[in-house]
């Protein structure tokens, strides 16, 4: 069974292993210890005090408030309320939908068509990150991208109780 | 007795370099040295001296008697794999530029195991050969039919080979589309650039797709104009240097070097990259001349090496070509002896999958390591080696005639706690079960292949060799009814051995396209007379390269073929034909009824399907010159007991749930006539081959030993 390091981790975590290397970590079966691990490696960057359950995305985490509630919160600190809802909901939206904010970020006639689809970006209300882009056609509802199952990932898959508050 | 040296092969590999020397009777021995990649004929010449102090004799007293010297190199494929080629630049048709960033989705995943193909994550693009800087496009068109479509835009040329110039390129390769069809505007390209390096007073080389490799298929064929530029062109320098020194020795034999298609060329041919990947395809050289000295015509070829199981197959006395073979994640037109490669040698480690508690093998291997038995190599993962040592199939003490000690305790604890704890078995029967896998994953592999072909395995000869062959190859064929079985006793070295059996053999492609019946037929006699105008250009520039060594028309020896499939089909065929010059329509006519009868049995009667007409995709001439191979050993008959000094004793041996006490023999001292009844195993210091307990094997004069059924079927035990 393969193990890694804490170096090597915190390496993949930041885009910095070679290629080769992380094909390898691919090839292989997954080490065991690697989601504990992680879970240290974000606890350990993040300036609040709070437990994290679950990375949610390049910023989000999904933590254990002391009142025993799970909640999105940015590494800024900014918490965008219970898990169970989308957090989109509470973040800045900048949507791209003419041609003009397309020719921003694309080259001419190489971006979509903004009668066909438009861009929405989402950014944090504490430090405005961007944490999210979609593209969707107009009207289209927003996306809700995860709603994990807390309690079975803990018990089925790690076999271990979920954290909650002494 | 002074042995008389005959034939040199030398092998230069990435750190060390064999050479193999072949006296006229057939005896051989082996030398190695430290590769030297600054002058590699230090390291040949070095490693010929550690050779011939077996024979007591130095180069220079060795030399003169050799007649035939054959050599092959990594040092190209390492070139390419480590990007340190020629700085070049890159002239094509306007809109492809960029091709080598774009490359064909193939070419991110080849060599990949099965589950990293399906897993795109693992996927990645190659470092392009050429950077987009050194790139030109220039407007230009010729269509698939030859003609001109849109006329080559002279300004757009003298402009990019100024800037390729100015940018300091070694060399300018060029490849427009279908320049194969039509070959004008690249000889254009080629006017303008001679001018104007002229103007400027620099000389660089040019290589012209449409004269190197005329062949269908624009991104291979790109790659290996750029292969033979980048990589393979630079290391004419390196093989003058072998020769150099070769006549130094008192050589006075030209050097040739094994290609692709199975033939050996000379040092100064104007192609070199076929000589990129020649590694593997020995082993079937070897096998095809075994075949005819023996007289079998149909041999399947498996090579179990540490990290591979290669297999292929020779029918009718012929190997088959592959015309689009892949190499360090290239896709290349060249023609190579087909062999299929499968990721499972000795080496390969042994795993309990943890998801599915299930035995797992590879893909990965120990490579040039042996398992957890050597403790020096701190591996932690068993390999196939590591349980044969603990079935008792290996001898700790005599690996590589004792070089190696091995730890099979280790081995034991090893397996025990990874494989046999896990999936909840002894320790033996968990050895058992991964090699019983393992052999009847290349058993499916072998079966595959022989059907694939439209042919059965009692058709076929299996011809076994690599350091693995010989302990597995009673597994691999249990049940199979192959014609034969035969492992030749110098199995460890037969791919060295092999290339010292390639002919002197050039070979040329090119891609013709012409249709017989069905959609844009032409007149019978109009293809015969363009097939006949191929052959006779290919037939031309065989004979000139021959004339660089000397050798005049009249020895060469041509034989005609060509690629041929249905109008509309992907895929072609390859075949010899009976004329290279076709006078009349009865031999277009047997051209057809050949393809017919291969693609019935190749693919299934009932596919066959005429009524599409025909396409004649390629013409091939190939020229072979006779050169001297090794002669086989050829010793006295004696009787079937073996004598008393070949047998080392016995072992208990774990086979299938049972010990059984198996009789150990040394296999140099076994006999010629020798019957060895199963459970025997024979060891020499670098293979240990495995009789079955139901099965016998008799050696031959040429020391080959042919593995058969028990006789006496009331025999049998151990089951």
């Amino acid at each position: 069974m393969p193990k890694y390091t804490r170096e090597t981790l915190k390496n993949l975590l930041d885009g910095k292993l070679p290629f080769s290397e992380v094909k390898v970590m691919m090839s292989s079966f997954k080490d065991p210890e690697r989601f504990e691990m992680m879970l240290e490696i974000h606890q350990s960057r993040v300036p609040w005090p709070e437990k994290i359950l679950l990375p949610l995305g390049l910023h989000l985490y999904i933590v254990l408030k002391e009142n025993g509630d799970r909640v999105v919160k940015c590494d800024c600190g900014y918490e965008f309320g219970d898990y169970r809802k989308n957090w989109k909901l509470n973040a800045l939206v900048y949507v791209r939908d003419t041609e003009e904010k397309i020719a921003e970020i694309y080259p001419k006639l190489m971006g979509p068509d903004p009668r066909w689809m438009e861009i929405r970006e989402y950014y944090c209300p504490g430090c405005s990150t961007q944490l999210e882009v979609e593209s969707v056609p107009p009207g289209y509802p927003v996306i809700f991208d995860f709603k994990p199952d807390i309690d079975a990932f803990y018990e089925k898959w790690l076999g271990k109780p979920v954290p909650t508050v002494e | 007795m002074p042995h008389k040296a005959k034939i040199l092969a030398i092998d230069a590999g990435g750190t060390m370099t064999d050479t193999f020397i072949i006296d006229e009777k057939g005896e051989f021995i082996v030398g190695k040295a430290q590769t030297t990649p600054h002058d590699e004929s230090i390291g040949v010449a070095n490693s010929s001296r550690d050779a011939l102090k077996y024979w007591g004799m130095l180069p220079e007293e060795a030399f003169p008697t050799i007649i035939s010297g054959i050599y092959s190199g990594t040092a190209m494929l390492n070139r390419l794999l480590e990007r340190k080629g020629k700085r070049l630049g890159l002239i094509v048709t306007a809109g492809q530029e960029d091709y080598l960033r774009l490359e064909r989705g193939i070419q991110t995943y080849l060599g990949y195991s099965y589950s990293d193909r399906l897993h795109v994550a693992t996927h990645r693009h190659n470092e392009p050969l050429i950077p987009r800087e050194r790139i030109r496009g220039v407007r230009e068109r010729i269509d698939l039919f030859g003609d001109v479509i849109i006329p080559l835009y002279e300004d757009e040329v003298f402009q990019a080979v100024e800037e390729l110039l100015d940018q300091e390129v070694e060399g300018i390769c060029v490849n427009l589309l279908y320049s194969y069809r039509n070959p004008i505007h690249e000889v254009k390209v080629r006017e303008i650039a001679e001018k104007v390096m002229e103007k400027k007073g620099v000389q660089v080389p040019l290589f012209l797709a449409s004269e190197l490799y005329p062949v269908r298929r624009d991104f291979p064929r790109l790659n290996t104009l750029l292969v033979e530029a980048y990589a393979a062109e630079p290391s004419r320098g390196q093989l003058e240097r072998v020769q150099n020194k070769v006549n130094e020795l008192g050589g006075r034999f030209n050097i040739r070097v094994m290609a692709s298609h199975g033939g050996t060329i000379g040092i100064d041919a104007k192609k070199l990259a076929p000589t990129l990947v020649s590694g593997p395809i020995g082993g079937v050289i070897g096998g095809k001349y075994l075949a005819e000295k023996l007289g079998i015509k149909n041999v399947v070829c498996t090579d179990i090496g540490g990290t591979s199981f290669d297999l292929a197959l020779i029918t009718d006395g012929e190997f088959h070509i592959k015309s689009t073979p892949d190499i360090a994640r290239f896709i290349l037109n060249l023609p190579l002896v087909q062999i299929d490669s499968v990721g499972a040698g000795t080496g390969t480690f042994v795993r309990v999958n943890p998801t599915s508690n299930r035995i797992e093998l590879g893909p990965d291997s120990a490579g040039y390591r042996i398992g957890v038995s050597n403790e020096q190599e701190n591996l932690d993962a068993p390999t196939i080696s590591d349980c044969n040592l603990v079935l008792g199939l290996l001898n700790p003490d005599f690996f590589l005639g004792g070089d190696i000690k091995l730890n099979k305790q280790r081995a034991i604890e090893v397996i025990d706690e990874k494989i046999a704890k896990p999936l909840g078995l002894n320790v033996y029967d968990a050895a058992s079960g991964v090699v019983r896998l393992f052999e009847d994953s290349l058993k499916n592999q072998v079966v595959a292949m022989v059907l694939g072909k439209g042919y059965a395995p009692v058709n076929y000869t299996l011809l076994c060799y690599g350091g693995g062959g010989p302990l597995h190859v009673g597994g691999c064929t249990e049940g199979l009814d192959f014609e034969d079985v035969i492992i030749p006793t110098w199995a460890a070295g037969f791919s060295a051995f092999g290339c010292a059996c390639a002919d002197f053999e050039y070979r040329y492609d090119r891609t013709v396209d012409l249709p017989i019946g069905g959609i844009g037929q032409l007149d019978p006699m109009t293809v015969s007379v363009l097939l006949n105008a191929a052959w006779a250009e290919l037939r031309q520039k065989v004979i000139s390269q021959f004339e660089k060594s000397g050798i005049p028309e009249d020895q060469i020896k041509f034989r005609h073929a060509v690629r041929m499939q249905y109008q509309g089909q992907l895929n072609d065929l390859e075949f010899y034909t009976r004329t290279g010059e076709i006078t009349k329509k009865e031999e277009l006519d047997e051209i057809v009824e050949e393809f017919e009868n291969l693609y019935g049995r190749i693919y299934a009667r009932s596919a066959k399907s005429p009524e599409l007409g025909y396409l004649v995709t390629t013409a091939i001439v190939t020229g072979t010159v006779p050169v001297e191979k090794p002669d086989l050993p050829n010793e006295p008959l004696a009787g079937p007991e073996p004598p008393a000094e070949a047998h080392k004793g016995t072992r208990e041996v774990y086979w299938r749930g049972n010990w059984i006490t198996a009789d150990i023999y040394d296999m140099e001292k076994v006999k010629p006539g020798n019957v060895l009844k199963g459970l025997s195993i024979v060891e020499a210091p670098a293979t240990t081959f495995v009789v079955p307990p139901d099965q016998e094997a008799c050696l031959d004069q040429y020391r080959i030993f042919h593995l058969r059924k028990k006789v006496n079927k009331f025999d049998i035990g151990g089951i």
